[in-house]
């Protein structure tokens, strides 16, 4: 009875956070069909941070207790810490909410500077202590 | 009077301080959400569109699995539009027609059919086969989007009935 569930929860955390990742890819093309129409267009930007922080919101919904598998790349360290994980979270929906309001007002130079620290203050403050780092990631094994 | 004057320093003070902390740690204060419920759905909207519009730039170019992550982003659009209308919140900037409010089981319903819609698009493109999604994709703007933006939307000029 859990099992379906667990696998609606599972694939909804997936294709969530794919939608994140793809919202922050440099070559996502959400709101104009054409990366190279964004290039100086700051205000373009405001539909990918509206999307993620949207997406944001929805994120601690998405882990509920035991719904860690062998498919996922959560760590257990979000059961076990989760005001911490709740608060990552919400800080990813309020930096692309700020993200978005600077490219409402079409302010250039603040868009790239919250572009620039984004991957580090806002996607890094939830993957780096709550998500199996992808391979290329991985700390180097010392030879034996 | 001197009560007052105490509460009033602390209360000043703590803003002071939690602005401090706010700017120290380098948290970000803007929410998703303003509290403007007009200006909230309207940027909403603004995604959505985008999301359709890139959908159909992605089926054009003849890749149907990308299409998922926009629909992905309307089905999560559909779960928030009805709690951003709530009662009187018709301005002179809401192209909302009243029937929302008269008919709000009707519209509640608009709203959910939008949300199947945009899961089956997401569905049918995860399955990366680029003729049901475009099927999927040739009906939304009228069995999606038109559900609601027909009886409860006021028209763009451009759609206005001529006289």
């Amino acid at each position: 009875m859990l099992r379906p569930m667990r696998t609606v929860v599972i694939l909804g955390t997936l294709v969530a956070l794919a939608v994140v990742g793809c919202a922050t890819a440099t070559k996502t093309t959400i709101g104009t069909g054409d990366p190279v129409a964004k290039a100086g267009a700051p205000e373009t930007v405001a539909v990918n941070a509206e999307a993620l922080s949207l997406h944001a919101q929805r994120i601690p919904s998405l882990f509920p207790e035991g719904s860690l598998t062998d498919k996922s790349k959560a760590k257990p360290d979000i059961w076990q810490k989760w005001p911490e994980f709740q608060a990552a979270a919400k800080n990813l929906e309020n930096r692309a909410a700020t993200l978005r309001d600077q490219a409402v007002a079409k302010d250039g130079t603040a868009v790239t500077a919250t572009v620039q620290t984004f991957g580090r203050d806002a996607c890094g403050t939830c993957h780096t202590p709550f998500r199996v780092p992808p391979p290329q990631q991985q700390p180097a094994q010392p030879r034996s | 009077m001197r009560n007052w004057r105490v509460k009033s320093t602390v209360a000043l003070a703590s803003v002071v301080a939690l602005a401090l902390a706010s700017s120290a740690t380098g948290q970000s204060t803007a929410k998703l959400w303003t509290g403007d419920p007009v200006a909230d759905r309207q940027r909403l909207m603004k995604l959505n569109g985008a999301s359709w519009a890139d959908a159909q730039a992605k089926l054009k170019a003849g890749n149907a699995e990308a299409v998922a992550v926009n629909a992905e982003t309307m089905a999560l659009i559909a779960t928030q539009i009805v709690t951003l209308f709530p009662q009187g919140s018709l301005t002179d900037k809401s192209k909302a027609k009243p029937e929302i409010w008269q008919k709000w089981p009707e519209f509640e319903e608009a709203v959910k059919n939008f949300g199947s819609q945009a899961e089956k698009l997401r569905d049918a493109a995860r399955t990366k086969d680029l003729a049901a999604t475009e099927a999927v994709a040739k009906e939304f703007g009228r069995q999606a989007c038109g559900t609601c933006h027909t009886p409860f939307r006021v028209p763009p000029p451009q759609q206005q009935p001529t006289r």
